[in-house]
């Protein structure tokens, strides 16, 4: 029964990443199937049409969703071949399971505050999240951006009084980009590249000093299991060289 | 009557069919009780945050089905009752939540009630009065797509009502209100307890207008479908087992409506 509930997440997993890709092309076409962090969104479908240039006859499919969840999804089966976690810990967590190949480190990102443009909570600096009142939104724990921003408050030592102010746990970090943008919250802790102009519109960014922030390491591995581990290969090889710059245009750091 | 009916062979294509339909429904259903881990099913009930989300489930559920027949009994009764020229769009309105995808409907709540809503930006500037990430918006989610399925149960009730009891009623004297108390919601009774069960039901299983509008968090907006959705990604044993408890409290419904509304 095991295989019951792979196979449905499985096919959840595809029609997530598909969106209605025809049957017909199916034969022709070669789909890689890449798992990736959510703060991914915006950068990793560049990359992917570029690959898709540079290789003709496949197609990238990208899940996109929290790291934790997509390691899930992977360990319960779901046909992956390719995935990008936010922390190196998911990464163990799919080494474990499925097992990963050829595994890389693809880039870095630090980590900010963000509040809606008119900041009704009148957030100035990253200790005003302790104030009495103030609705926060984080990414849920065991998210990598959940447990990063956890990490940063604890650093900063206002994680008991933040922590009271917590309003919602968020699947995604682009789950909690949603509630600021929404004007609901008062503020929320995402990762750099979240709170660019071009990712969202009406936040601000706070920054958090840099003895305070932590850096989060963006890990990608095929994944043990995949039918087709050399073009996987290539696909982090390709994130590697040629996705470098288009990582840097969205405000990842190095690997 | 209808012994003496020839009873239809099923065409073969039927029957392939309708047990292709049952195995859909089926199949999910035997996947989860297959998984669920009964060793552990008890100790991931008793624990503090399956408990808080599901004491919070039956308090956001119960509000929403007291609110639906509150709200939706009035409602059904101007439906069912007057003619006036609104009706048949009002009617259009009060089903458009049942086919409406609840992610669109926590958008709606949002642009309506959230702090830049229409009627949210007036609360909090006025009132310093913010819905969003409280029980309240929890509990507003939820009424808003159980509601279709109370005013529906109960003016399906009130027109099958003969009204020549009521006007019996009226005739010897009796207030409107009295009519109301003692003839009308009594002989609406199982009505009234169907719209109740139904959108009780329909608010507890209620996750992406909550999770949209209200938020996620333990004790305030975490409802049991949205501590399955956590838990998945962490304990799936434990989503598994929530997942149980709720089937089972939703087929707890269907038996107490058997015989009423099902047949």
């Amino acid at each position: 029964m095991r295989r019951t509930l792979s196979l449905a997440v499985a096919g959840a997993v595809l029609l997530g990443a598909c969106g209605g890709s025809t049957g017909e092309d199916a034969g022709r076409d070669r789909e890689l199937v890449v798992s990736a962090a959510a703060s991914l969104a915006d950068a990793f479908p560049e990359i992917g049409r570029a690959f898709e240039a540079a290789n003709p006859g496949v197609a990238v499919a990208f899940n996109f969703g929290p790291s934790d969840g997509l390691a899930g999804q992977i360990v319960e089966g779901a046909p992956v071949d390719v995935f990008v976690s936010a922390s190196p810990a998911w990464m163990d967590a799919v080494a474990e399971g499925p097992g990963v190949i050829g595994r890389a480190d693809v880039a870095r990102n630090r980590l900010t505050v963000i509040v809606p443009a008119e900041n009704p909570g009148q957030i100035e600096r990253i200790e005003d999240l302790a104030r009495d009142g103030v609705k926060l939104v984080l990414a849920a724990e065991g998210v990598p951006a959940g447990d990063y921003a956890r990490e940063i408050l604890a650093k900063a030592g206002i994680a008991e009084a933040a922590l009271a102010n917590l309003v919602s746990n968020e699947d995604d970090v682009r789950g909690v980009v949603a509630k600021v943008l929404a004007g609901d919250a008062d503020a929320g802790i995402v990762y750099a590249t979240d709170a660019t102009p071009d990712a969202a519109a009406g936040i601000r960014a706070i920054p958090i000093p840099d003895d305070l922030n932590v850096v989060a390491t963006y890990t990608a591995a095929v994944v043990g299991g995949s039918e087709q581990v050399d073009l996987a290969k290539r696909f982090v090889d390709f994130v590697l060289d040629e996705g470098r710059e288009t990582l840097a245009d969205h405000g990842f750091l190095p690997a | 009557m209808g012994s003496s009916l020839r009873r239809c062979r099923t065409p073969l294509g039927f029957g392939l069919l309708a047990a292709a339909g049952i195995l859909v429904i089926g199949l999910p259903i035997v996947g989860l009780v297959a998984r669920t881990p009964w060793g552990r099913f008890v100790p991931i009930l008793a624990d503090g945050t399956a408990r808080e989300a599901l004491r919070l489930s039956l308090v956001v559920a119960t509000s929403a089905g007291v609110l639906s027949l509150v709200a939706g009994f009035p409602l059904a009764w101007v439906l069912a009752r007057a003619s006036w020229p609104g009706a048949s769009l009002v009617r259009a309105l009060v089903v458009l939540p049942l086919v409406m995808p609840p992610v669109v409907a926590g958008v709606g709540l949002l642009a309506a009630f959230g702090r830049r809503g229409v009627v949210g930006s007036w609360l909090y500037e006025a009132f310093g009065v913010q819905l969003t990430f409280t029980t309240g918006a929890a509990v507003l989610a939820a009424w808003f797509v159980s509601f279709p399925l109370a005013v529906l149960a109960l003016e399906a009730g009130l027109r099958g009502i003969d009204e020549r009891l009521e006007g019996a009623a009226a005739a010897m004297g009796a207030s409107r209100g009295y009519v109301l108390r003692r003839v009308t919601v009594p002989l609406l009774r199982s009505q009234i307890a169907a719209a109740f069960v139904l959108a009780w039901a329909r608010a507890l299983g209620e996750f992406g207008a909550t999770i949209t509008f209200a938020g996620n968090l333990q004790g305030r907006t975490q409802t049991l479908p949205l501590a399955v959705f956590e838990r998945l990604q962490t304990d799936q044993d434990a989503a598994v087992a929530l997942s149980l408890v709720l089937i089972g409290l939703a087929l707890g419904v269907i038996l107490a409506l058997r015989g009423r509304f099902l047949r």
